[in-house]
This record gives structure tokens, C-alpha cells and sequence, in this order.
């Protein structure tokens, strides 16, 4: 289980973070949602812990990240997807797979790229192996980012807006992988996810709750069914004003020329 | 006189020993910079004791003419009993020297490394050393070597300060020829061509090398303008 005990993140003399406190239990497929500037990528940030807490505690299956040692070992518990992708530009899309497998879970190297293989298969890059990151679309880095944390085998996978920087497309690619990752997690024992999204009807369908942040707090936190209901999260004005601006499907005539 | 090479002839041997003698320290010279400037650029964007250390190390040997640094190690350090031979003190200031100009070159590379890249090796549980082996400095030496290129050939020019320490290199030999044979023309001609020669062997060399480390890195390496600390406390 991944928890989020009243945790305060600032910059500066800007609280981003000010006490937020969120459970993920296993098997779930938990959404963030909220608008920019909320406070959703820090929280990742702090739970996989590129950044330090300024007060609360995180602690991933027991393991508090606060604790450079205790953190360390978390770490091979959670893999994370990022908005920018953030490949090893010098190595080749296998070796950016099987780097972490190898040297921080000191699998076999043979082993390991099996499962880069077949991971890469799944995704719709079979023939890519041994093309450089440079060499690839977006859509198609941000797969291989998703091959990449897969294959640390986590027990939590965190996504950090993996789809703001591709044009719908790529997003659909990206997202039609994700949905089926969600679906085996129905069958239970798989990835537990944890996601930041702007991808509103999409968090919709694989999410098993969504919560939502605003100014650094968390406002609501429902399963999601009830955080699509009227008197449920629709029942909180700002997250009806955030919906109504998200709505994906928006008829071109109801936007002003 | 009219411009005449053969004049060199007889004294043929003795100018290309130079030449090699300053291609031998000039080598010797680099491969110490190369090691230096990685080591103090890595140590140079820490923020604590020792990246403050590397800064010092670097403004002190930036800041001090070269000759008055070969003068240090080959006049001043026999005084406190430490004897270095001239080939030896020459290998050891050009190491000195390129390192802390180097350094500034890797530093800069190491910045420039987009920070999300070194955060996705963080956050996969690699160490600390595995970080800087594998990810750090193999893309920041990618965009270091072009420039660290113009500190090697800046390394061959002031090697030929080592002839004020008795060191049979190149220039030393070219102007005791030139008296010999009262042709300075002649001698400081094949001087040229010596120096022009062996900078311009450095620099394709490290062009090839350039060419080699870079082929796959059409974009997505170093981010222009990214100034964050990449080793950022948060380990």
C-alpha cells in the first residue's frame, strides 16, 4: 500500500502541496485530477522521491521514503512514466529497458531481455530493439517509457501526465496501452496505478476512484462512479467548473470562433 | 637566400625527435587533462565542501600564467626535495592546466543534461555511481568533447613553453637549429608546420570521436539552457 499522510510540499513561499493525505491500496487504479498548477506531478514527485517533504510522511508498503535507505529499496517496489518520456538518449530502446533490471534488481541479462522483447512486442515495437531514442516518434518513446518501467516488474506504477506532450494520435496509441494494463488489473495481483491525468474520460473508464486536487489540497476522493454522479463529486463546484472546461467531446459549435 | 628546405637535412633527426618528444608529452598531457577535467567537472556542480574545492582548484590554475606554473614544479618544488624530471613536469602541468580548463567544459556538459533523464535513472533505484557511469557522464562527455577538442589543441600550443625547462621538445630544438644554421626561416617554417600538424591531428581525431559518440543522438540529449543541478540533493 502506498499512503500519503498529511504531506506539505513548498517552493519557496509557495505551498504546493499543504497536507495531502491519500491511501493506494493494491490492485487499484487511482486518478489525480485537477487543474495545472495544482500541486498533481509534485505529489508524484514526492512519492517516488525526487523531492523532499517539507512535512507529513509517505511510505510505500512500510517503506519511508524520507529515509534515503528505506528509499532505496522502495524505489524497486514503484516504476514511474514520465510526461517528457525521459529516455537515455545514448542508449539503444533495449538498453534503456534493461538497464534498471539489471543493475538495480540484478536480474539475468538474457532474462531480461526476453522480457524487453516481449514487453516491446506488446506494445507495438517488436522491430524497434535496437533503434535509439532519437529515432522514434513520441508516441512511440513514451511505449518504450512504459516498456521501461514494466519491466522493473512494479508492484506500483506511478504516470505522470504520460500523455500532455503527444498530439491526440500518439495519445490514443499511449492510452489504448494503458487501458489494457488496467483491465488485467481487475483480475488482481497486477501493477496497482496511480495517475496524473488531464485524459478526464479516460481516467473515467479505468479508474477505480479519482481524486481530485485543488490549490495544493485534496478535495474529494471517490470511487469513481460516485465522482461522476450529481451528488457526488459533481456536487462540489469547482470540480463541475473543472469538468465542464475539460469536456473532451465539446461540439465545435459551442466554441466561440 | 632563397627559401631552401634542404638546409634542414642534416639536422632532419634531431627536429623530428622534437617533434615526437612533444607529440609524447602532449599525449601524456591530454590523457591526464581528460581524466582531471571529468573528475573535477563532476565534483564541480556538487554544492557542498568538495564542488566548492573543484571551483577553487579551477579558478587558481585559470588564473596563473602556464610558465609561471612550469616554474613552480620544475624550479620551486626541489626546494621542499620534490624532484620531477622535465618530460615528467611537463606531462603533469599540461594535466594540470587542461584539467581545470576541461573541467569547465564537462561541468557545463553535465548542465546542460535534460534533469528528467537523470531523474528517470534516480527514480529506477540506480546508485549514485551507476547514475554518473552510465547516464551522466556518457551524455554529458557527448557534448563536452568538441570543446574539450579546443582545450587538447591549446594544450599542444603551450607545450612549447617546456623548452624554458631544459625539455628537448619541438620549439626548444627549432631554436637551437636556427642558431646552428643561422636560417630561421627555414627552421620556424617546419616549425609551423610541425605545430599545425599536430593540432590539426588532435582536432580530427576528436572530430571522428564526436562523429562516433554522437551518430545515434539526433535529439531528446542535452536540453539548451537547462541550468537545474542535475545531482540535486534529493538523491
Amino acid at each position: 500500500m502506498m499512503a500519503v499522510e498529511g504531506v506539505v510540499k513548498r517552493f519557496g513561499a509557495h505551498t504546493v502541496l499543504d497536507g495531502v493525505s491519500l491511501t493506494v491500496a493494491p490492485g487499484e487504479v487511482v486518478t489525480i485530477l485537477g487543474s495545472s498548477g495544482s500541486g498533481k506531478s509534485t505529489l508524484i514527485r514526492c512519492i517516488n522521491g525526487l523531492e523532499a517533504l517539507d512535512g507529513g510522511r509517505i511510505t510505500v508498503d512500510g517503506l519511508d521514503v524520507s529515509d534515503p535507505r528505506q528509499l532505496a529499496r522502495a524505489r524497486r517496489l514503484s516504476a514511474t512514466v514520465f510526461q517528457m518520456f525521459n529516455l537515455y538518449p545514448h542508449m539503444t530502446v533495449l538498453r534503456n529497458i534493461t538497464l534498471a533490471p539489471e543493475l538495480v534488481l540484478r536480474r539475468p541479462r538474457d532474462e531480461v531481455e526476453a522480457q524487453a522483447h516481449a514487453l516491446l512486442a506488446s506494445v507495438g515495437l517488436a522491430g524497434k530493439a535496437d533503434s535509439y531514442p532519437g529515432q522514434l516518434s513520441g508516441g512511440q518513446r513514451q511505449r518504450v517509457g512504459i516498456c521501461r518501467a514494466l519491466a522493473m516488474n512494479p508492484r506500483y506504477l506511478l504516470l505522470d501526465e504520460v500523455t500532455s506532450a503527444l498530439d491526440p494520435e500518439m495519445t490514443a496509441e499511449v492510452l489504448a496501452i494503458l487501458g489494457k494494463l488496467a483491465a488485467r488489473q481487475s483480475g488482481g495481483g497486477g501493477t496497482t496505478m496511480l495517475f496524473v491525468t488531464h485524459e478526464v474520460e479516460f481516467a473515467r473508464r479505468i479508474s477505480t476512484r479519482i481524486v481530485f486536487l485543488d490549490q495544493g489540497r485534496l478535495i474529494v476522493d471517490l470511487p469513481t462512479d460516485q465522482f461522476f454522479a450529481a451528488d457526488g463529486g459533481l456536487a462540489h463546484p469547482r470540480i463541475r467548473q473543472f469538468l465542464s472546461k475539460m469536456a473532451p467531446a465539446a461540439p465545435l459549435a459551442e466554441i466561440p470562433a | 637566400m632563397p627559401f631552401d628546405l634542404t638546409v634542414l637535412t642534416p639536422h632532419l633527426d634531431t627536429l623530428l625527435a622534437g617533434a615526437l618528444l612533444t607529440a609524447e608529452v602532449c599525449a601524456l598531457g591530454i590523457v591526464g587533462a581528460f581524466t582531471l577535467a571529468t573528475a573535477l567537472g563532476l565534483l564541480a556542480v556538487g554544492r557542498g565542501w568538495a564542488g566548492r574545492l573543484a571551483r577553487l582548484y579551477v579558478d587558481v590554475f585559470r588564473n596563473v600564467p602556464f610558465v609561471v606554473q612550469v616554474f613552480f614544479l620544475f624550479y620551486g618544488l626541489p626546494e621542499v626535495g620534490v624532484y620531477i624530471d622535465a618530460f615528467w613536469t611537463g606531462v603533469l602541468a599540461l594535466g594540470l592546466v587542461g584539467g581545470a580548463y576541461g573541467s569547465d567544459v564537462v561541468r557545463s556538459g553535465i548542465l546542460a543534461i535534460e534533469p528528467g533523464v537523470v531523474e528517470a535513472a534516480k527514480v529506477s533505484g540506480l546508485s549514485r555511481l551507476a547514475i554518473i557511469r552510465r547516464v551522466v557522464l556518457p551524455i554529458a562527455l557527448r557534448t563536452a568533447i568538441r570543446p574539450l577538442g579546443s582545450v587538447f589543441v591549446n594544450l599542444v600550443l603551450s607545450s612549447s613553453i617546456l623548452s624554458m625547462i631544459t625539455l628537448d621538445e619541438v620549439t626548444g630544438t627549432a631554436r637551437g637549429v636556427a642558431s646552428e644554421t643561422y636560417r630561421p626561416f627555414e627552421v620556424y617554417a617546419f616549425l609551423l608546420a610541425a605545430y599545425a600538424g599536430l593540432t590539426y591531428a588532435v582536432s580530427l581525431g576528436i572530430d571522428a570521436l564526436h562523429r562516433r559518440l554522437n551518430r545515434h543522438m539526433a535529439e531528446n540529449g542535452a536540453a539548451p539552457g537547462a541550468t537545474h543541478g542535475v545531482m540535486g540533493r534529493t538523491a
